[in-house]
């Protein structure tokens, strides 16, 4: 063997089938080894250790030397090329492994992942090796697009499955005990799954900063998987709290709080009666009826739409305005917090804006608390209507306290922040989810600028009270 | 006394200094950054676009084109379009024999079944297929032109076309607004249009701007600069901009060039990027149109709404590399992605107007001067021309109208097809 670089040994075509047999088969057999194997990486090695397996398996590790990818990757490329254009036949068992160590090193390659479509169709293969195989591709090369693609088609396979099993026993007439417990795995294994997506979702988000692939399969997931469940968006926007605020100027990470304040809206104004936070698993309504306004009960079923009348839909305005406080509150901490970062800024526009379209929207209505104080008029620009609605605030307090103690039990991650309500509570004295306004936001400004030195922060708050005047203070 | 002081007396050093380390990560692209920038304005020289040394990395490039081994890269037709893009910007002609060796690869990657792959015996693909018939119009020969099968084209087109307005990318693949973008380049080219090809499109396309102003890749995702300009661009084709939130759309790119850098950022709040010089700033021309098509009386007609000269000094001093070829930006390698958009974004930077209003603004030497570039489909304004006169001549197809694998059903038979080498970040 030289000392110069790539083995001699490897460089005979019949060398370098045999090495990379060796090699596809070591990684299948590291698998076997260890089922928990859970991040991929290369190791940089120019040359071969002779006689040694350039896999290496440490503790859940899994490494390839660097080496041996230029032998590798066109060698098992070319097979399945050749494969696909039935030039060469290949047994199920050596595809499994092929596209495996292929999309391990370039899980771009589509025709790969299209060759595991054609094995998942037929049974051969479980979704969910892909979606683990997804998972340790993700923790390598983040935002790889054909594998976000990939995912997506996989958890289409999945739904499809849950829903066909669903429609199949109420075709059957089932009914009883079983049924309900049938019903309730299959739930479970649902709500497993969306956890386990938020969750590479999040290792994704974390390995690239502003992965905008990873964020938006996010989005999807939430889409396809909990449509309108309010719960799982509650969730995520409390568990989102600690990763935002450790990442400020990842604006994709911000873009989705703005996703699930938007979604949790809509469903919160048209929902009507109880939006009773249930303790049960995150249901995937099958429902494509944008008009089925029900709610979740506890046993997961949907009741249908009552009368909407004002007292009803009162709890939901409430639920909103806190959810708008929050935001502003959370944006407000870490602007002040993190001097200079743009996306904190661009968030805040995007929370007062979605604010402003609702409650322009909602401008007809007008809530009454069980306390008997005066109607809320959402329109506090004028200073007179703001002391009412403080007043109409601290009167509607008291539910509002009983809902965040609900959300509270919600809090999935055992970190938490401490709840910037709290400590706002103790320093005023008064129990306030005052909504946001012009003036206070132009006051926000001011103390900004009067406040900061630096030039960035100065910057962006002189642009933000731009865009109030010359956006929101032109529009009717 | 050129332009290229006045950003030094714009911003002191020592706090451009700060600004960068902020947004860089890497001290060697700090310590390179700075250091081109400030040794070109100390030692008075004045940036110089590096044509010998381009030319050299896209001849080389060519050269390879027209082989037909077998490798592992599956987008071959994009490189056919970002090298021969790059080369018609630079204004070097192609020898006969190699666009002739090009159209017979392309024509080896056309899909029997209608529209482009990555590669000779894969699966039809809606960017390569964009990326196909955009290289062939820059060749522009009856021998290119002839490449393409009109009537299959349209039954690709057809084939990806969804209930909503929406196009996949590939049949069984995923929906983004670049699809549109696609389609609506290589059937406006090749006068293979129709109003029932492109129905409900308009307004899917207008469901992915959101409140940013920007579009993203679907609706309700974060406003990114390629998608948006896929977006605009193909509205622009479809003759739909005036429904965009206009003034929300400008405020958003405008916002996107940095302010030491002079480049253009991808999104909000990330770093510069040399190729984002052509998918943002190449939206200031569109929407200078549109805005002149609505009546809008205070257009410059000198200056596009967007920096120029900073634009091209960020070029030409951040993303040159010094062997030929240009980059995303310093410390970065260079390939020919980088190299066509950089250099589309050089032009647009140098060239304000069209045909019958034209201004130039060309920092540092003449020689620096690249020609114009169409603002809607990146290629020559002259080969656009030419090949629109070539293709409407030529009757619009009659299509077989079948819907083909919509997305409701989920995909079908998956396709061995290539994926987009489009870097989207």
């Amino acid at each position: 063997m030289t000392s110069s670089g790539a083995p001699k040994m490897a460089e005979s075509g019949e060398e370098v089938d045999v090495l990379v047999q060796r090699v596809v088969k070591d990684i299948t057999n590291a698998f076997k080894r260890n089922p928990n194997i859970d991040e991929i990486g290369l190791i940089p090695c120019p040359e071969a250790r002779y006689n040694r397996s350039p896999i290496v398996l440490v503790e859940n590790k899994l490494g390839v030397e660097s080496w041996c990818v230029k032998f590798l990757l066109p060698y098992v490329h070319n097979k399945l090329l050749l494969y696909r254009q039935r030039k060469h036949w290949l047994e199920r068992e050596a595809l499994v492994d092929i596209t495996c160590t292929l999309l391990l090193l370039n899980p771009d390659f589509t025709t790969a992942w299209n060759v595991r479509k054609e094995l998942l169709q037929c049974g051969v293969l479980n979704p969910e090796k892909d979606l683990y195989l997804g998972k340790l591709a993700l923790t390598k090369f983040p935002k790889s697009p054909e594998t976000w693609i990939h995912r997506r088609w996989v958890l289409q396979q999945i739904l499809r499955q849950c829903s066909a099993l669903g429609r199949s026993r109420k075709q059957q007439g089932e009914a009883g005990q079983g049924d309900a417990e049938r019903s309730q795995q299959l739930s479970d294994h649902l709500a497993r799954t969306l956890h386990q997506e938020m969750k590479v979702c999040s290792d994704a988000a974390c390995r690239y900063p502003s992965n905008y692939n990873a964020w938006s399969h996010r989005i999807w997931v939430l889409q396809h998987m909990a449509k309108g469940n309010v719960k799982v968006f509650h969730d995520e926007l409390s568990s989102m709290r600690l990763w935002v605020s450790m990442h400020v100027s990842d604006h994709s990470g911000f873009h989705y709080r703005q996703f699930l304040l938007k979604e949790l809206i809509t469903e919160l104004s048209q929902a009507p009666a109880s939006t009773t936070i249930s303790t049960s698993s995150p249901q995937h309504r099958p429902s494509n009826n944008p008009h089925h306004q029900g709610h979740l009960q506890a046993n997961g079923e949907m009741s249908g739409a009552e009368g909407v009348c004002e007292e009803e839909r009162q709890p939901g305005f409430t639920v909103v305005l806190q959810l708008f406080h929050d935001e502003m509150e959370l944006c407000t901490d870490l602007i002040q917090s993190f001097p200079g970062h743009e996306t904190l800024w661009c968030h805040r526009r995007h929370v007062f804006y979605l604010w402003h379209h609702w409650r322009r929207e909602h401008q007809h209505h007008h809530c009454t608390s069980n306390g008997g104080t005066e109607s809320v008029n959402l329109n506090s620009t004028d200073p007179g209507l703001a002391k009412a609605s403080e007043r109409g605030c601290e009167g509607r307090g008291d539910s509002v306290n009983g809902q965040l103690h609900a959300t509270d039990a919600m809090e999935v991650d055992a970190v938490s922040l401490p709840d910037p309500r709290d400590t706002k509570r103790l320093k005023r004295g008064i129990l306030s989810p005052c909504p946001p306004a012009l003036p206070s936001e132009h006051s926000f400004v001011s103390g900004v600028l009067d406040s900061c030195n630096s030039p960035e922060q100065r910057r962006f708050a002189r642009a933000y009270k731009k865009w109030l005047d010359t956006v929101i203070g032109q529009q009717p | 006394q050129t332009g290229s002081f006045s950003k030094e007396q714009r911003q002191p050093l020592p706090k451009s200094i700060c600004v960068y380390i902020f947004y860089h990560a890497h001290a060697l692209n700090f310590w390179m950054c700075i250091v081109t920038k400030t040794s070109v304005f100390f030692t008075c020289c004045m940036p110089t676009l590096l044509r010998e040394q381009h030319y050299q990395y896209l001849k080389k490039g060519l050269r390879h084109l027209s082989d037909s081994y077998e490798c592992l890269d599956a987008s071959r037709p994009w490189l056919c379009y970002w090298i021969l893009h790059s080369l018609e910007l630079l204004e070097e002609p192609i020898p006969a024999a190699v666009a002739s060796d090009v159209c017979q690869f392309l024509a080896r990657c056309q899909s029997p079944t209608g529209g482009f792959a990555g590669g000779p015996g894969q699966h039809a693909h809606l960017a390569p297929t964009y990326a196909a018939v955009n290289a062939l119009c820059i060749i522009g020969t009856e021998e290119a032109y002839n490449v393409i099968d009109r009537e299959k084209l349209l039954d690709f087109l057809w084939s990806v076309k969804q209930p909503d307005g929406s196009f996949v990318m590939h049949v069984g693949g995923e929906v983004d607004v670049r699809s549109a973008y696609c389609a609506a380049s290589v059937a406006s080219l090749t006068n293979i249009l129709t109003p029932k090809l492109f129905e409900d499109t308009p307004s899917w396309i207008l469901r992915c701007q959101n409140w940013e102003g920007g579009l993203g890749g679907v609706p309700g995702l974060e406003a990114h600069g390629g998608y948006t300009f896929c977006g605009t661009a193909a509205l622009v084709i479809l003759g739909k901009e005036h429904m965009l939130d206009l003034k929300a759309l400008l405020r958003w790119v405008v916002s996107r060039q940095m302010r030491f850098e002079g480049g253009f950022q991808g999104r909000c709040n990330k770093l510069v990027d040399g190729c984002y010089s052509f998918w943002q700033a190449g939206l200031l021309p569109l929407l200078h149109r549109a805005f002149f098509k609505e009546g809008e009386s205070q257009l410059s007609r000198q200056r596009w709404m967007f920096e120029q000269q900073a634009l091209q000094e960020y070029i030409l001093l951040c993303c040159q590399n010094p062997a030929g070829g240009l980059l995303d930006k310093p410390g970065k390698s260079r390939d020919f992605y980088h190299t066509c958009y950089c250099l589309s974004g050089l032009s647009i930077a140098q060239h304000f107007g069209n045909v019958d209003l034209h201004h130039e603004l060309i920092l540092g030497k003449e020689e620096n001067r690249l020609a114009p570039t169409h603002p809607v489909y990146n290629i020559c304004p002259e080969k656009v021309a030419q090949a629109l006169q070539h293709f409407h001549q030529l009757p619009v197809p009659e299509a077989d109208q079948r819907h083909g694998a919509s997305s409701a059903d989920g995909p079908s038979a998956p396709a061995a097809s290539s994926g987009s080498a489009e870097h989207q970040s």
